[in-house]
């Protein structure tokens, strides 16, 4: 195996009396894409900002970061000057078009300036902002921002792109844009590092994922691996509790496994047939048989009810 | 390109581009940015110094308007690298989030603000300029010795800028740095020898006015123009450079804690 991009070590990260970062540990391997799974304040984006120090992890003698073999808490300059960030605001400069905030960035990285003209040209084309180098930013929609950001984040020609939720609020158009050009990014040898919230974006786009739940690892895997190894490959919804006295008295012992929540109820079978057989006479609006997926894994293992941080 | 061989940008550079990036959205909007600084002092000088100066023959043995015009260049300085400091840095550190952004780039918090006080000296080398043109005009500077408060204009801006960033570093809710303006800089104006000298001051406020900054950038900058030069001037001189690095260190201090989280 090739020696990892990204080494995590027992990191810790409070803020006040809140542990943000309670003891990850993990490591990236070059040309994958990584993904950081938790729901809102599970600490994700904390992980991210330690990569390139936007945020400082807890001095002591634990805790090891490892980028590119820099620690960013002593060459900050050297881990940035090869990754690109997509924060999870589109933090561009209001106050100048998309190619002053372009060329203002390209001479942060230190570009020359025929190379920038030319990188900057390239990534309009490859993101399909071409015609908008001229736009204010306050003119751009919210998808096109999203992609002009993730411009701005490869003008360096980086080795590590990190994106903090790079597709929440976008149409599914945009998204499945972006997820395209995120996976021929890849092929080219990038390592991408993302949290997300939508399963279905780390199913298409990782090939490692790690769950985080309260500043704690409780997960990680390839997400197809997660999916045959973690969950019985069918479900039954039961999207009106009230059915389900009725539904479970027909349900053989140890045949399958009940989650029950608040207004429906979830019944995991490994045999098709079994809930197949349950299903049968259910008014149809009020059910749904279909195979798990990683959403079905990461309420397994982070549970259904919302916490404090959320 | 190997990963190795990727070598961040040197200081100079980080600086430059800092800096490029504040220069860069002053002259998108060139007129209406480029004329205030110029009218300002046209404004001051037909009403305060014509319509006042009138009344008053000489001021620290030199024509009031001479007088005046010594210190101008430096209190323009003042309020300019004040507003951008402020305001300014307010709105892009809280409402525009630019600084996230820019941080991501190989640039530390340190680099950003620096970078950030030599625009502020730039824009009062650039304000100071201005006034010292006008006021030539009119025959109110001595041209070459003139030219020589257009340099304490930047030094006056960065110190200023430095105060400035000290205090945003503070302030929460923008419409709190009203404090600041009315609170600190309108009395400082008017109580750093600018429009009357300090020995007309009451014995025991002298020692409070040369606390204040602006006194030592208004007395370096007339000094130099109407030709009066003597050793105490460098005393004048360590104490800009004193608070600005002074407060400059604490300043960004403390707003890396905002940034950097």
């Amino acid at each position: 195996m090739p020696d990892p991009i990204i080494v995590f070590d027992d990191v810790h990260k409070s803020y006040r009396d809140v542990k943000a970062v309670d003891g990850i540990s993990f490591d990236v391997a070059p040309s994958i894409c990584f993904g950081l799974l938790g729901r809102n304040g599970a600490g994700k984006s904390t992980i991210l900002r330690i990569l390139y120090r936007k945020a400082e992890r807890d001095r002591g003698p634990r805790g090891r970061v490892n980028v590119f073999g820099f620690d960013p808490e002593r060459d900050e300059l050297d881990i940035k000057s090869r990754t690109g960030v997509v924060p999870q605001d589109d933090n561009l400069d209001e106050e100048l078009d998309v190619g002053q905030n372009l060329r203002v960035f390209a001479r942060l990285y230190g570009m020359p300036r025929a190379r920038a003209e030319a990188r900057i040209a390239e990534l309009l084309d490859f993101m399909e902002l071409g015609e908008k180098v001229k736009a204010p930013i306050r003119a751009l929609s919210g998808g096109m921002k999203r992609r002009l950001v993730i411009v701005r984040a490869l003008l360096n020609e980086p080795r590590l792109l990190i994106l903090d939720e790079p597709t929440t609020g976008l149409d599914p158009q945009v998204r499945h844009t972006i997820w395209d050009k995120l996976r021929q990014l890849k092929r080219g040898g990038l390592t991408i590092m993302l949290t997300t919230h939508y399963m279905e974006e780390a199913y298409q786009l990782c090939d490692d994922v790690l769950v985080v739940e309260s500043g704690r690892a409780v997960l990680r895997g390839h997400p197809k691996a997660l999916v045959a190894e973690h969950i019985e490959p069918f479900v039954l919804e039961l999207t009106d509790a009230k059915l389900a006295p009725q539904v479970l008295a027909r349900l053989a012992p140890d045949s399958a496994r009940v989650e029950p929540a608040e207004e429906s109820v979830r019944v995991y079978a490994s045999d098709y047939d079994v809930l197949r057989a349950l299903a049968d006479g259910l008014p149809p609006g009020d059910h749904h048989l279909r195979p798990t997926t990683l959403e079905d894994v990461f309420l397994k293992a982070t549970g259904r009810r919302l916490d404090a941080r959320q | 390109m190997p990963v190795s061989d990727v070598r961040p940008p040197s200081l100079g550079l980080r600086l430059y581009s800092v800096w490029f990036r504040h220069m860069r959205v002053y002259t998108r909007n060139l007129i209406s940015n480029g004329l205030p600084p110029l009218l300002e002092p046209v404004i001051f000088l037909v009403g305060i110094g014509i319509g006042l100066g009138r009344y008053i023959d000489a001021m620290d043995q030199l024509p009031y308007l001479v007088f005046l015009a010594g210190a101008l260049p430096v209190t323009s300085a003042m309020f300019t690298a004040s507003y951008e400091c402020t305001f300014g840095t307010f709105v892009r550190l809280d409402f525009q989030k630019c600084y996230d952004g820019m941080i991501a780039a190989p640039v530390t918090v340190r680099d950003l603000f620096v970078g950030e006080l030599l625009w502020a000296g730039s824009k009062g080398l650039f304000f100071s300029a201005c006034v010292v043109l006008v006021m030539a005009l009119f025959g109110a500077l001595p041209i070459p010795m003139g030219l020589l408060a257009i340099p304490i204009g930047f030094l006056t801006g960065t110190m200023f800028g430095a105060l400035s960033l000290l205090v945003t570093s503070f302030v929460r809710n923008i419409n709190h740095f009203s404090f600041y303006f009315t609170g600190l800089l309108s009395p400082m104006f008017f109580f750093s020898g600018t429009v009357f000298p300090l020995d007309s001051l009451p014995r025991y406020l002298r020692p409070l006015a040369e606390i204040l900054p602006l006194t030592h950038a208004v007395r370096l900058s007339r000094s130099l123009a109407v030709s009066r030069l003597s050793g105490a001037l460098l005393w004048d001189f360590a104490f800009l450079v004193l608070v600005t690095v002074v407060t400059g260190h604490l300043a960004i201090r403390r707003l890396k804690r905002r940034i950097v989280v």
